[in-house]
């Protein structure tokens, strides 16, 4: 009998909480495999048979949660389609069959074996992306092997009452199976919060715990559980004050959620009606379906070294703008916001000859490199240009530390052009160049890089790293990142004052633009636009519909006077607390993994 | 394309991949599914190894990321008509990016 109010720690992968029977599900991958030879006909006939019904009722199975997925989720619908035609795979299948026939093993050993080889294969893939897909394969083979030991084979599906899963692991699909079934959560003992079955269950909306150690052998089936996806909770069965308090909690998360998911399709203005965009930042240009979905006003980051990084040889002029050109078309009449290759000469491509460097965070990197590499950095100013015949694209240069990398970068542009008109390309002539502010010394130089530019976009990523010359990979001094130091509040409202003067609009596009805690005193700075990751986009919004300007400025006001950052910190995050308890207690589970 | 007409038809033909991500699963997916339409014996070749293009896993495992060169070979009653589909299929990308 499990003690009441037992409470498990395990990582939340997944936010929501639920409250329901725990099914506890065996790992079917931990099947004895018997092994054993078969000597007559008459038995090999009998194990030819037994494989042939496992592989028919597995693809029953199948079929049937395929539609039953095709109806909700379409777009995952290739997952049960890959795992059919693996079911029916000539190296899996055929090879299972000549085993037996051939070698007289047993079905189980004989799908073990052939199991086996293909894991084998896919062990000495390189690409990373096409050797995951072996997850696929052993979802598929302990399958089969459920159903020849006579195991439950629709392990998720046959429950009447709602329940959540209890599992040493959930591969996607089953993941995926999960959404159109009675399950309320799952709880695992492996998975990271960015595995792909927490970022699934995410996207899906299930409550999941992941990583919570012995989850299986801590909790029996039929356990009375309350999982909290927030904080990675499980409670075993609870005490009717644990449960009132979770039941409460649960439905203030609810209106919480349904709330901001409605801000996302307002507008970013506060109460007393200033006005502020908020976008997104991308990565790979599928991505501009979760900006569109979560409402951003635009992209204010596309970062670009994706593709470089991807694949051996550099990517072409057409590659690069088939690329941009479906992200601005996406997103049109919203504007597109490039930033130019951001990579370092070293762990750039290695056909390029550049020897390690000691600190690449201060070596040829970005623009530096860029300029360093016309012939690079010509082809993608091209295809940017290009593809900003297609809607509203502007451009904007990463780690500017002098005047002249501007002139430079603005220079070869205008050559670009030329090129381009020649080859009889259309383009905007007017492309607004943006500087990215993320080096003290183009705070410095604010004022003069401000008549350069025609925008400025602050990278606080950078920036925190350089102006407190702390690394935050170094565990040792990771703590004291701090992004509301007084120095970088500094360095922030004198770039601010500098893009005022020279009227151009100045945005910010690091992780602190999507930190809903930072949200007041960002708008009270002074920043027009803030870019994020796409999920974080309705928390922010809900934050800033719910403030006024007149009070961001002057806790804003009083944050400059105070000198150190514990103090500052302290005063911030009481007045969110204190304004605004919901979004204090559940803001930072609905903005993902990014 | 190299035609040589014996008493079976025997077409080869040069192959890129040009889709980001690669034959990952569902590219792969398609191959199989387009070869099994055809009554022809049809291989991808890379580097000297070979994959049944009606055999999802021996794709897969071929391992061909972006920018892989793959001589593909048909021989059979089909085997033409096999060749210009899957070649079709590598222009478009696979649908893909």
């Amino acid at each position: 009998m499990t003690p009441a109010n037992l409470i498990l720690r395990g990582i939340p992968a997944s936010p929501g909480i639920v409250i329901g029977r725990a099914r506890v599900i065996s790992d079917t991958g931990e099947v004895q495999n018997s092994f054993r030879l078969v000597y007559t006909e008459e038995e090999r006939l009998a194990e030819l048979e037994r494989f042939r019904l496992a592989v028919e009722q597995a693809e029953e199975d199948l079929l049937r949660v395929k539609e039953e997925v095709s109806q909700e989720f379409p777009e995952h619908v290739h997952l049960f389609e890959l795992q059919l035609m693996i079911l029916k795979d000539q190296m899996f299948h055929k090879d299972t069959l000549r085993l037996i026939k051939e070698n007289n093993l047993n079905a189980e050993w004989a799908l073990y074996q052939s199991f086996e080889k293909v894991k084998n294969l896919f062990s000495r893939i390189q690409d990373p992306y096409i050797r995951g897909r072996v997850q696929d394969v052993d979802a598929v083979y302990r399958r089969l092997l459920g159903n020849l030991s006579g195991w439950a084979p629709q392990r998720y599906l046959s429950s009447s009452e709602p329940i959540i899963i209890v599992a040493r692991d959930l591969s996607p699909a089953e993941t995926t199976q999960m959404a159109s079934s009675r399950v309320l959560g799952f709880v695992t003992e492996r998975g990271t919060k960015t595995s792909h079955t927490a970022i699934l269950a995410q996207s899906l909306e299930i409550p999941a715990v992941v990583g919570l150690d012995n989850a299986t052998r801590q909790i029996a089936n039929g356990t009375n559980l309350i999982l909290d996806g927030l904080t990675g909770r499980v409670v075993l069965e609870p005490g009717d004050r644990l449960l009132t308090t979770y039941q409460t909690r649960k439905q203030e998360f609810e209106t919480f959620k349904s709330e901001v998911g409605r801000s996302s399709e307002l507008p970013a203005i506060t109460l007393d009606q200033f006005a502020t965009q908020v976008l997104a930042n991308l990565e790979l240009p599928e991505e501009v379906q979760l900006a569109l979905k979560y409402g951003a006003d635009g992209v204010g980051l596309y970062r670009t070294e994706f593709i470089y990084l991807r694949q051996r040889q550099l990517p072409t002029e057409e590659e690069l703008f088939e690329d941009y050109r479906r992200v601005v078309v996406a997103m049109q009449p919203k504007p597109v916001t490039i930033r130019t290759l951001d990579l370092g000469g070293d762990k750039f491509l290695s056909h390029l000859e550049y020897a390690p460097e000691m600190n690449p965070a201060l070596g040829l990197r970005a623009i530096r490199f860029c300029l360093r590499e016309q012939g690079i950095f010509r082809t993608q100013l091209k295809a940017i240009l290009r593809a900003s015949a297609y809607g509203r694209v502007r451009v904007m240069f990463p780690l500017i530390s002098s005047v002249r990398e501007v002139w430079e970068g603005r220079e070869l542009l205008q050559s670009v052009q030329e090129e381009l008109t020649k080859e009889g390309h259309p383009f905007d002539p007017q492309l607004p160049v943006g500087v990215m502010i993320e080096v003290p010394a183009a705070v410095t130089l604010a004022p003069l890089l401000a008549r350069e530019a025609d925008f400025f976009s602050i990278g606080t990523n950078d920036l925190i790293q350089y102006a407190l010359a702390i690394d935050r990979g170094n565990k040792q001094v990771a703590d004291m990142y701090q992004p509301l130091h007084p120095a970088v509040l500094r360095m922030i409202t004198l770039a601010v004052e500098a893009a005022r003067q020279a009227g151009i609009p100045i945005a910010m596009c690091g992780e602190m633009a999507g930190d809903y805690l930072y949200v007041p005193i960002l708008l009270g700075l002074g920043l027009n636009e803030l870019s994020m990751n796409a999920m974080a986009i309705p928390v922010i919004k809900h934050v800033i519909r719910r403030l006024t300007l007149r009070e961001v400025r002057e806790m804003t006001l009083q944050v400059l006077e105070m000198p150190t950052v514990e103090e500052i910190n302290d005063f911030v995050f009481g007045q969110m607390q204190q304004r605004f308890p919901e979004i204090y207690r559940f803001g930072s589970a609905l903005v993902g993994t990014s | 394309m190299i035609v040589r007409q014996h008493h079976l038809e025997h077409v080869e033909k040069e192959l890129w991949v040009e889709n980001r991500l690669g034959i990952h699963a569902r590219p792969a997916m398609k191959i199989a599914t387009t070869a099994r339409q055809y009554d022809a014996e049809i291989n991808l070749e890379k580097d000297g190894a070979q994959a049944d293009a009606r055999d999802l896993l021996a794709i897969l495992t071929l391992d061909c990321p972006q920018g892989t060169r793959l001589v593909l070979k048909a021989r059979g009653p089909e085997a033409r008509e096999a060749v210009q589909a899957l070649s079709r299929l590598f222009a478009s990308k696979f649908e893909e990016i």
